[in-house]
C-alpha cells in the first residue's frame, strides 16, 4: 500500500502545474463553501447575542405584520395600559408615542420623527447600546429638552447641531442636551434619523394622548410567550376586535431572524455549491486529460503485468489525494477568507461579527472534496482501466 | 538461472493453432493474421521476419497475450490463453512473459530502477526485494551507473537496456521484442542483440520479430511472414 502511495505521488508530483491546478480548483470551491457558512454563522450569534440580552421584552403594537408590512391599525389607549398592568408576572410596562414632526432649525425646516417614551426605558434601550456623542441623557423632570440621533445631528439641516443649539418642533422650542453616537446596523434605522423627547413633552409636541407602541418587560422569561398571548387577548377585547393588537416576544423575533437567516444561509451555500459544480467539472476534466494523456504509460503498465485493479486503485488513489489535499487546502483558505470578511463586515457595519468555523463544516468540506475527487477520477480511471493493453500502448 | 532450465528438451513451450486476427478500419475489414499455426520449442531463438503489415507484430502481440485473437488459440507453456480471465492474461504477461517495444515504453515519471522494479510491484514483491533484483539487472545490462536516471535523460539504447531490464525482472520464461532495435544505431542494435543472445543461452525463450536479416541471423531460427501468413 505504501508503496501504491509513493507511485501515485510521484505521479502527482511529475506533473506539478496540472495537480496544483487541480488543487485549486478544488481549494476554490470548498473555500467558498467554509467562509460563507462561517460567516454566515458568525452573523447570526451576532445578532441573536445582542437580541437575546432583550429576552425579557414583549413588544405590543397596535397592528399586525402581513405580507412583511406592518399595517398600523389604530393606537392604545390609557385603559388599555391599566388593563395590562393586571397580568401576572410582568415587571413592567413603559408607552411609547411617535409622529412625524415639523423641525426647524436655523431657518430650515424638515419633517423628522419624534419618539416619545419613559426616559428609563430608552436609556436602556438606546443609550447603553449605542452610547452619547455629546452631553447627557434625557431625565423625566426635563420639559422641553431633546436627544438627538446622528443623521439628525449631521445630515438634515445646513449646519451640524451641537449640544444646547436649540430647535423648534411643530413651533415649540427645544434644547439639545444630548447627541447620538451614529447606531450601527442594528441601530441605526432606529435612533440615528430620530428625535427622542421625554414622553410628557412628546404627547404635548405631538398635540396627541394616543400611544403607538407599548413595551412589556417580564420576570420570567420562559413565560413571555403565555404573557404576550393574555397580553393580545386583553387589548383585543378592549377594542372588540380579533386582531387588534401584535404582542411580540424577543425570542419569537429571533425565531422571525431565524428562518431569514435559513434562507440567507441557504442562498450562501448554494453559491457554494455553483462554486463546486464549477469545481468539481474542472476536476472532472483534469481527470479525464490525465487518462488520455496517459492511456500510453497505462498500457504499458498492463502489458508488464499490471491487473485493471492494480491501474484503478492506482488513478482512484491519485485522485483522492489530490483532493484530500485540495479539501484541505480549501479549508485553511476558507477559515482565513471567513476571518477576513467578517472582519470587513464588522468593520462596515459596526456590528461584532467573529466568523464561527464548526469542526462539521470543515469535516463536510473535505468529506465533499474527497467524494468529488474519487467520483469523477472514477469514470477515465475505470474506462482506462479496461482499454486493451496493445490497444492503450499504440495511443500516442 | 532461468526456470526453464527444469524441462526437458524438445519440450513446447509456445504454440498458436489456426490463428486469425482480423481488424475493422471503417467499413474494411482487415484480415492480419491467416490461419498460423506456429510451434516454438523451449530454450528456442526465433526470428520473425516480414514487410511492415505482413502481420509479424499482430502475431506477436497475440502470443504476449496483449491481444485476443478473433479466431483460433494461442497456447503457452500448456496453457490456452483463450479460456483465461483478464486477470489471468495479466498473470501470464506479468510472470511468463518479457516484452520489449520498439519504443522502449518506458514510463517516464519513474527512474530507471522505479521502472525495472515495477513488474515486480504488481507481482507483489516485496520493497527490499524489488529494489535488489532491479539493480542486479540494471548492472547486467550495463546500466549499474544509471539506475536513477529518468527515461529523458537516457541515450535510446539507454532507454532500450532499461527495458531489457525491465522484461527480465520477474524472471519469464519467454522474452518477445517488436523491432527491440529499430529505434537504436546499429552499433547499439548488435549489442541488444547480443544481450538477448546470452538471455537464450541462460534458456529463455526468445522471439523477435524484425525487418533487418542481419539482426534476424542472431536467432538460431528465422520465420518469414507475409500477408498474415508464415511463409516457412
Amino acid at each position: 500500500m505504501r508503496d501504491k502511495f509513493l507511485l501515485a505521488f510521484r505521479s502527482i508530483r511529475e506533473r506539478k502545474a496540472r495537480s496544483i491546478l487541480t488543487v485549486l480548483g478544488i481549494a476554490v470551491g470548498i473555500a467558498a463553501i467554509v467562509s460563507l457558512m462561517s460567516v454566515g454563522y458568525g452573523m447570526e450569534e451576532a445578532i441573536t447575542g445582542e437580541l437575546t440580552g432583550m429576552a425579557d421584552m414583549i413588544s405590543v403594537m397596535p397592528g399586525e405584520i402581513r405580507a412583511h408590512s406592518y399595517v398600523e391599525k389604530g393606537s392604545f389607549t390609557d385603559r388599555d395600559v391599566s388593563d395590562l398592568q393586571r397580568i401576572g408576572g410582568i415587571k413592567d410596562i413603559s408607552t411609547m408615542t411617535y409622529d412625524a414632526a415639523e423641525v426647524e432649525y436655523r431657518n430650515k425646516r424638515a419633517p423628522i420623527f419624534v419618539i416619545g417614551r419613559d426616559t428609563k426605558e430608552l436609556e436602556s434601550f438606546y443609550v447603553v447600546p449605542v452610547g452619547l456623542k455629546e452631553g447627557r441623557w434625557l431625565r423625566e423632570n426635563d420639559y422641553k429638552a431633546c436627544v438627538i440621533g446622528d443623521r439628525v445631528a449631521n445630515d438634515f439641516f445646513d449646519e451640524v447641531i451641537h449640544v444646547n443649539d436649540k430647535l423648534v418642533i411643530n413651533g415649540d422650542k427645544f434644547i439639545v442636551v444630548g447627541v447620538f453616537e451614529k447606531g450601527d446596523m442594528l441601530y441605526s434605522n432606529d435612533v440615528d434619523p430620530h428625535i427622542f423627547l421625554t414622553l410628557r413633552a412628546a404627547k404635548e409636541v405631538l398635540q396627541t394622548d394616543e400611544i403607538k407602541y407599548i413595551i412589556v418587560r417580564v420576570y420570567e422569561i420562559d413565560e413571555a410567550e403565555g404573557i404576550a398571548e393574555e397580553i393580545e387577548e386583553v387589548i383585543n377585547d378592549n377594542h372588540g376586535l380579533d386582531d387588534f393588537a401584535m404582542a411580540m416576544t424577543m425570542g419569537s423575533m429571533i425565531e422571525m431572524m431565524g428562518d431569514i437567516f435559513n434562507i440567507i444561509r441557504g442562498v450562501l451555500v448554494g453559491i457554494a455549491a455553483i462554486a463546486l459544480i464549477v469545481a468539481s467539472i474542472g476536476i472532472m476534466n483534469t481527470m479525464l486529460m490525465s487518462v488520455m494523456e496517459r492511456t500510453h504509460e497505462i498500457g504499458v503498465m498492463k502489458a508488464i503485468g499490471a491487473k485493471s485493479s492494480d491501474v484503478l486503485s492506482l488513478f482512484l488513489l491519485e485522485s483522492s489525494m489530490v483532493s484530500l489535499v485540495g479539501g484541505v487546502a480549501g479549508c485553511v483558505v476558507g477559515v482565513i477568507v471567513a476571518k477576513v470578511l467578517s472582519f470587513l463586515g464588522s468593520t462596515a457595519s459596526g456590528l461584532e461579527i467573529a466568523a464561527i468555523v464548526k469542526p462539521e463544516v470543515l469535516l463536510a468540506g473535505i468529506a465533499v472534496a474527497v467524494i468529488v475527487g474519487v467520483l469523477s477520477g472514477f469514470y477515465p480511471a475505470r474506462k482506462a482501466s479496461k482499454m486493451s493493453p496493445v490497444e492503450a500502448v499504440r495511443y500516442g | 538461472m532461468g526456470k526453464a532450465e527444469t524441462r526437458k528438451v524438445g519440450y513446447t513451450m509456445i504454440h498458436t493453432e489456426n490463428l486469425s486476427k482480423t481488424y475493422r478500419m471503417g467499413d474494411v475489414e482487415v484480415q492480419a493474421l491467416r490461419d498460423v499455426n506456429l510451434e516454438i520449442k523451449d530454450g528456442e531463438f526465433i526470428a520473425i521476419k516480414g514487410p511492415s503489415g505482413s502481420g509479424k507484430s499482430t502475431l506477436l502481440n497475440l502470443i504476449g497475450c496483449l491481444d485476443t485473437p478473433t479466431s483460433g488459440a494461442v497456447f503457452i507453456d500448456g496453457i490456452d490463453t483463450g479460456k483465461l480471465s483478464e486477470n489471468g492474461l495479466a498473470e501470464i504477461r506479468r510472470e511468463k512473459i518479457g516484452f520489449i517495444f520498439q519504443q522502449f515504453n518506458l514510463v517516464h515519471t519513474l527512474n530507471a530502477i522505479e521502472n525495472v522494479a515495477l513488474p515486480m510491484f504488481f507481482a507483489g514483491v516485496g520493497r527490499e526485494a524489488r529494489i535488489k533484483r532491479a539493480d542486479e539487472l540494471l548492472a547486467k545490462v550495463g546500466l549499474g551507473d544509471r539506475m536513477y536516471h529518468k527515461p529523458s535523460e537516457l541515450s535510446g539504447g539507454q532507454q532500450q537496456r532499461v527495458a531489457i531490464a525491465r522484461a527480465l525482472s520477474n524472471d519469464p520464461e519467454i522474452v518477445i521484442g517488436d523491432e527491440p532495435t529499430g529505434n537504436v544505431d546499429t552499433e547499439t542494435g548488435n549489442a541488444i542483440m547480443v544481450l538477448l543472445e546470452g538471455l537464450n543461452r541462460e534458456g529463455r525463450t526468445i522471439i523477435v520479430v524484425t525487418h533487418d536479416a542481419e539482426i534476424a541471423a542472431h536467432a538460431g531460427r528465422t520465420k518469414r511472414m507475409r500477408d498474415g501468413r508464415v511463409l516457412d
